[in-house]
């Protein structure tokens, strides 16, 4: 599956045409795209600014930076990437600097209501620089830690610029300064309703897969019944759930006590849960049936119980193929949580679909970043976890 | 539903006994858009506040048709699209684009389709085009990735092989790489495909006219009827699409 190791090393001095093909790419956003846009308020349409409009002849100045970077990949040595890899981290960090600077000259502090919107050719250039750093790490063999130093350093400019208060004009920070206390409880409803969808499903996944183990002639059914509710789409099963709930809390008033309702987050929990059962159960199955018979056999040698044998040797071995399945089912449920906001279930969903009901496009991304983030980062997590795990077996 | 553990031969594939359940799920949704107009005593009783028991803004084969152009065009752009770009990154001239492309395709499938979906909105507006728009950004990213898995598992030794036997480069992508990876390929085309039924439906809410209308409607409204019909619709649906790829795909396990 990995794909780089394909790759045949580049000649040192060849050029890189991946940074090659990139850098022309950001010369054009930051030359015929509008940066950013001024605001008079939150639903009027801003003015877009290019680079000519905000800094002038100076702009030229800032333009030469991708093109500073196609020299040095024109020869790509391993010397000339790295002062190229400089220069993109620099324009990373330098980016937060100066839309703070932005903000102060173009915002009028006597208008309350202006805020500074981020155009087209704010984000393209975000994103060509994201490519051109996974193209950087690639190709550039530099030690792992230093890469999560170079992350640590632009995230931290990111952050701080943020925590500072220097961006608060920025529009998004508006939509997040008018509500930040609902946003920290829906960033904590969302992670809760993902955690405890996930956590249920690790338990009867892991049961399911125990059983399956048990009686092989369960396997069949098992698996046809869950991929039958992976098919269902959720906006679909989220609303299949709605009516026979709603029907059972007005029924019986213990289940209506208990917080069961037809909107809510009983459908979303029981429906993150549903989806999530068929990579867990999947995932715990193979990864229990997967662990070396000779192991096994030695274990039983070394006069070991069953359920010495289950939780010593199969458990820990069968962990890193059970974290994979954790890892797949988080970030489902953190997407599906989002769509649960439909049925009211809270979280950030919430933000998106009020966002696009009022047209309110900075608050669709107040809810869906921290939704794309959330989901990257898990991902990352997890995935450091289970190579660390897979490690640790293959060391003891 | 997907049973036979044998890697079905080409005669095989179109003997109708194999079709039974796409048939099957095909028939219901055909019945369902006939009978779902006339059944408004039912639905009357599951919801008795309802005021109006069945969701006639659009007649339901309209917004089914919609749903489906919307996937298909969606999904033929993303195919065509996503095993081209994928068949140029492993040709010796666009290697070097090979870890970018990959990296890209794995990074961007953790991003919540629901996300990507509301981020194609400041950018496009509101409507079908948004919706076609990210169900093509979304649904290319596993299309990439398993072509480039199914060509990267081809044996290289088969390649050497084959270009001994006097094959042209493109002889050995159209008669031996893109046939030995077409499963891998189709499982990916099933992905994306399942993927855009669930996000088409979610489309309704910026304003792309699928089988989702009549879920939102029902939820804005409070009427439980309308949810019932737009979400039985789209779960047969999706069950008969994927019955078709589960016929199409040698099983996979």
């Amino acid at each position: 599956m990995s794909a780089s190791s394909s790759v045949s090393q580049p000649h040192s001095a060849s050029p890189n045409r991946v940074l090659l093909a990139l850098m022309p790419a950001a010369l054009a956003a930051l030359t015929l795209l509008d940066i950013a846009s001024v605001q008079p308020n939150r639903i009027a349409p801003g003015q877009g600014l290019n680079l000519w409009a905000i800094m002038g002849p100076a702009g030229v100045l800032l333009a030469m930076l991708p093109l500073g970077v196609c020299s040095l990949a024109w020869r790509a040595t391993t010397l000339r990437l790295r002062w190229a890899l400089c220069l993109v981290v620099l324009a990373m960090i330098a980016l937060p600097l100066g839309l703070a600077a932005f903000c102060r000259v173009f915002i009028d502090p006597g208008a309350p209501y202006a805020r500074v919107g981020l155009a087209a050719g704010f984000w393209v250039l975000l994103f060509v620089f994201m490519l051109a750093l996974i193209e950087f790490k690639a190709s550039l063999r530099l030690p792992h830690g230093s890469w999560w130093g170079l992350g640590a350093l632009m995230l931290g400019a990111w952050g701080l610029s943020l925590a500072s208060g220097m961006l608060d004009k920025l529009a998004l920070m508006q939509e997040y300064l008018g509500r930040s206390d609902k946003f920290i409880e829906a960033l904590l409803y969302h992670s809760l309703l993902v955690a405890s969808a996930v956590g249920l499903s690790l338990l009867m996944g892991f049961a399911l897969a125990l059983a399956m183990r048990r009686w092989p002639r369960l396997e069949r059914g098992i698996n046809g019944v869950l991929s039958l509710i992976q098919t269902i789409p959720s906006l679909a099963l989220f609303g299949l759930l709605l009516a026979p709930l709603a029907w059972l809390a007005d029924r019986y008033e213990w289940l209506a006590a208990l917080g069961v309702q037809g909107i809510g987050a009983a459908p979303a929990l029981i429906a993150l849960v549903g989806y999530s059962l068929l990579p867990m159960t999947r995932n715990t199955f193979v990864a229990l049936g997967d662990v070396d018979k000779g192991v096994i056999e030695s274990a039983r040698g070394m006069g070991m119980s069953p359920s010495q044998i289950f939780l010593q040797v199969r458990l820990p071995l069968a962990l890193p193929v059970m974290i994979e399945g954790v890892r797949i089912t988080s970030i489902q449920a953190i997407g599906l949580a989002a769509v649960a906001a439909l049925i009211g279930a809270g979280g950030l969903g919430t933000f998106v679909f009020q966002g696009l009901g009022q047209a309110a496009m900075d608050l669709v991304l107040l809810g869906a970043l921290p939704i794309i983030a959330m989901a990257v980062i898990v991902d990352g997590l997890l995935t450091a976890l289970a190579g660390a795990l897979r490690q640790g077996v293959r060391h003891d | 539903m997907r049973s036979d553990p044998a890697i079905l031969g080409d005669s095989d594939l179109l003997a109708w006994r194999h079709w039974a359940a796409p048939l099957g799920w095909f028939a219901a949704l055909g019945v369902l858009l006939v009978a779902m107009p006339h059944l408004g005593a039912l639905f009357a009783a599951i919801d008795p506040e309802a005021r109006e028991p069945i969701y006639r803004r659009d007649p339901f084969i309209d917004l089914l048709a919609n749903h489906l152009l919307v996937v298909a065009g969606a999904s033929s752009i993303a195919i065509v699209s996503g095993v081209s770009a994928a068949i140029m990154v492993t040709r010796p001239w666009g290697r070097d684009f090979l870890p970018l492309v990959s990296q890209l395709a794995s990074i961007g499938q953790t991003f919540p389709p629901v996300a990507v979906l509301a981020l194609a909105v400041p950018w496009l507006g509101f409507g079908g085009l948004p919706t076609v728009v990210a169900l093509v950004l979304y649904g290319l990213l596993p299309i990439v990735r398993n072509t480039l898995v199914g060509i990267g598992e081809v044996d290289p030794s088969t390649r050497e092989a084959a270009r001994g036997m006097g094959m042209s480069p493109s002889q050995v992508l159209w008669q031996l790489e893109l046939p030995l990876a077409a499963p891998v390929i189709l499982a990916g085309i099933r992905t994306s495909v399942t993927v855009g039924i669930a996000t088409a439906a979610i489309g309704s809410t910026i304003g792309a006219k699928t089988l989702g209308d009549p879920i939102i409607a029902g939820i804005i409204n409070g009427n439980t009827a309308y949810i019932l019909q737009g979400a039985i619709l789209i779960g047969v649906l999706a069950l008969f699409i994927d019955s078709v790829f589960a016929r199409l795909l040698p099983s996979q396990r």
